[in-house]
């Protein structure tokens, strides 16, 4: 999941060496598309569904993802997201945190954000989330080996927690036992 | 923000949500200072009105210049017709067993025609109209090299990140017909095959969009094989024949904006940075395009090649003609004849405008007949796998209303276009 034009088709093919159109421009995918992939020695299944802004679709394409997202309750959530806009793409990481589902977290087009002079902390990230945090370049194939073999981290987290970590680590320990208490 | 524990509520409220976010990234997400690179200002060149119309501009006329001559010039005149007509035919003439009159032969080689009360056989591939003739020129000597020229720019156009840009520019002018600026994807993708096009409509955002797009789609934006054919048959007609398509479709857009309830909010669009295409992914869409265009289409063009021959051998067009006759000739001032690309356009658009191929090589038809017959082919019904598609895609109510702005269009569009010619002198 993630939002249009970040690069999930890209991801699908790479994972599944299918064929789905990829394309600069948002809005390339508007239905899903089932895919296999080998993981760990068996085979698991991979859809690659349109973007979306959020959990509540406002056009037919998100109503797509959303649909796919709902009826797949048990399946691991890869949520791509622009390395360069993170904050959106939390928004809908968030979210799907949030019911519940387990997550990887792909800071894909790494590279733009490189140009663009955004430094990440990953790990740091990936403490205040509490679940894996890779960063990729999806069209060149940069971290893809990392994410595939996260893929088995991938678990739920709290959201509670997330909130009590972003609030922690905010200003030093005397913040935090304010936070906490 | 106060915290405390056990008192989070799931799902977070919006606000809670973002405020969670901005503390998120305040620890982990650091932005440097951004430097202005050449590419930005490309990026803005392109966008700005002032900049941005002559660049779009330039971008479509080379597109349509190599349009032309990577597959008309290159191609299918260079190549094709010459294989096609002096050597794939005459032998076939040659060899096939039966000969001129011979319903089998008429079927899949030649028809002949009459000149002056004698059957006398076609020198060339739309004339003949049988399936080995006729059926395989239309797609393997013409339309896969359109379809081929179309692609190969269309991805690049895609893959460098143009597509938005041009949305931008024309967000203006779309939005007087009730649509937004993105609806210049749908609307281009279309100009390859009006599926995918229809398909890609799902992205706006109300019912009233998507019905407005996929009926102006429907109507008004003839696809790349059908495109590929109208340019190798009447090279000449095409500025006029864009520009009456293009009146109809901002000008009903129009209309149907004003008389169709609902809404047609914002959207607010991404624009991507530019990229660089990967060759990789051109060559992927190119194939995966162009195998898909030859699976559909072929069989749909000899299949239609087949019953348009059949409806000639069995009397069924004649009569077609005899009934239509007078409502073409009197409404449309186009002769009975064009009655059989009009059939064969229910099945594809590309095959029609090889029958009225035949029908101009022959002289049946005026230069300003075989006009409007080409605006009248465009508009008058989305080709078999189109209708089907929009079927699935629209609701029984958007479906109906997509028929009868189809018929209205026909007739209103089709009388004014020989109403004009009339004035003129021409028709």
């Amino acid at each position: 999941m993630g939002h249009p034009n970040v690069g999930k088709s890209v991801f699908f093919n790479r994972l599944t060496g299918a064929k789905v159109f990829e394309s600069n421009y948002p809005g390339t995918t508007v239905d899903f598309m089932k895919g296999w992939m080998r993981l760990g020695g068996e085979d698991v299944e991979l859809i690659d569904v349109p973007g979306t802004f959020s959990l509540e679709p406002k056009d037919k394409a998100e109503e797509v993802a959303v649909k796919m997202l709902t009826e797949n309750k048990d399946s691991v959530v890869v949520c791509v997201l622009d390395a360069s806009k993170v904050e959106r793409g939390l928004y809908l990481a968030l979210e799907i945190i949030e019911r519940g589902y387990p997550v990887v977290v792909a800071l894909n087009m790494w590279d733009v954000a490189e140009d663009k002079n955004i430094r990440i902390d990953v790990e740091k990230l990936e403490r205040i989330l509490g679940v894996p945090v890779v960063p990729t370049t999806a069209i060149s194939g940069e971290g893809f080996k990392e994410l595939v073999s996260k893929l088995k981290e991938a678990r739920p987290a709290k959201i509670e927690e997330i909130i009590e970590r972003a609030g922690a680590g905010k200003e030093g320990g005397g913040e935090s036992a304010a936070v906490s208490g | 923000m106060q915290v405390k524990k056990g008192v989070v509520k799931v799902p977070l409220s919006v606000d809670e949500r973002w405020d969670l976010i901005e503390k998120i990234t305040k620890q982990t997400v650091e932005f440097g200072a951004y430097k202005h690179t050449l590419k930005d200002a490309i990026a803005e060149l392109t966008v700005k009105p002032l900049t941005g119309i002559p660049v779009a501009i330039a971008v479509l006329y080379g597109f349509w210049s190599f349009f032309c001559d990577f597959a008309g010039t290159l191609f299918t005149d260079g190549f094709m017709v010459k294989i096609f007509d002096e050597h794939w035919l005459p032998w076939l003439q040659s060899v096939f067993p039966g000969g001129l009159g011979d319903p089998l032969y008429a079927l899949m080689v030649d028809a002949g025609h009459l000149e002056n009360g004698v059957l006398v056989p076609s020198d060339n591939c739309f004339e003949a109209f049988g399936v080995l003739t006729s059926g395989l020129f239309v797609p393997f000597g013409v339309v896969l090299w359109a379809v081929l020229a179309f692609y190969l720019v269309f991805a690049f156009l895609e893959d460098i990140g143009y597509l938005p840009r041009l949305a931008v520019l024309v967000d203006t002018v779309l939005h007087k017909i009730g649509l937004h600026g993105y609806a210049i994807v749908p609307t281009f993708l279309s100009l390859g095959c009006n599926v995918p096009g229809v398909m890609a409509t799902r992205v706006l955002e109300t019912r009233k969009q998507r019905f407005l797009m996929i009926t102006l789609l429907g109507i008004f934006i003839p696809c790349g094989a059908q495109i590929g054919i109208m340019q190798d048959l009447v090279p000449e007609l095409m500025g006029w024949i864009f520009l009456t398509l293009a009146i109809g479709y901002l000008g009903f857009g129009y209309i149907l904006n004003k008389i169709v309830p609902g809404e047609s909010p914002e959207i607010i669009m991404d624009v991507p940075p530019y990229r660089m295409p990967a060759l990789r992914n051109i060559a992927r869409k190119l194939w995966i395009r162009t195998s898909r265009f030859l699976l559909v289409a072929v069989p749909f063009v000899l299949l239609g090649c087949l019953i348009v021959g059949l409806m000639y051998l069995t009397g069924a067009m004649d009569w077609l003609a005899s009934v239509l006759g007078p409502l073409l000739m009197v409404w449309f001032g186009v002769p009975k004849e064009a009655v059989a690309p009009l059939i064969a356009g229910f099945l594809r658009k590309d095959l029609a405008v090889g029958v009225l191929g035949g029908l101009m090589e022959r002289g049946v038809m005026t230069h300003f007949q075989v006009f409007t017959s080409v605006v009248l082919l465009s508009i008058y019904f989305p080709c078999l796998a189109t209708f089907a598609l929009m079927l699935k895609e629209e609701n029984w109510k958007e479906f109906l209303g997509s028929l009868a702005s189809l018929v209205v269009v026909v007739f209103v569009y089709g009388g004014l276009i020989h109403l004009v010619g009339l004035m003129l002198g021409v028709a």
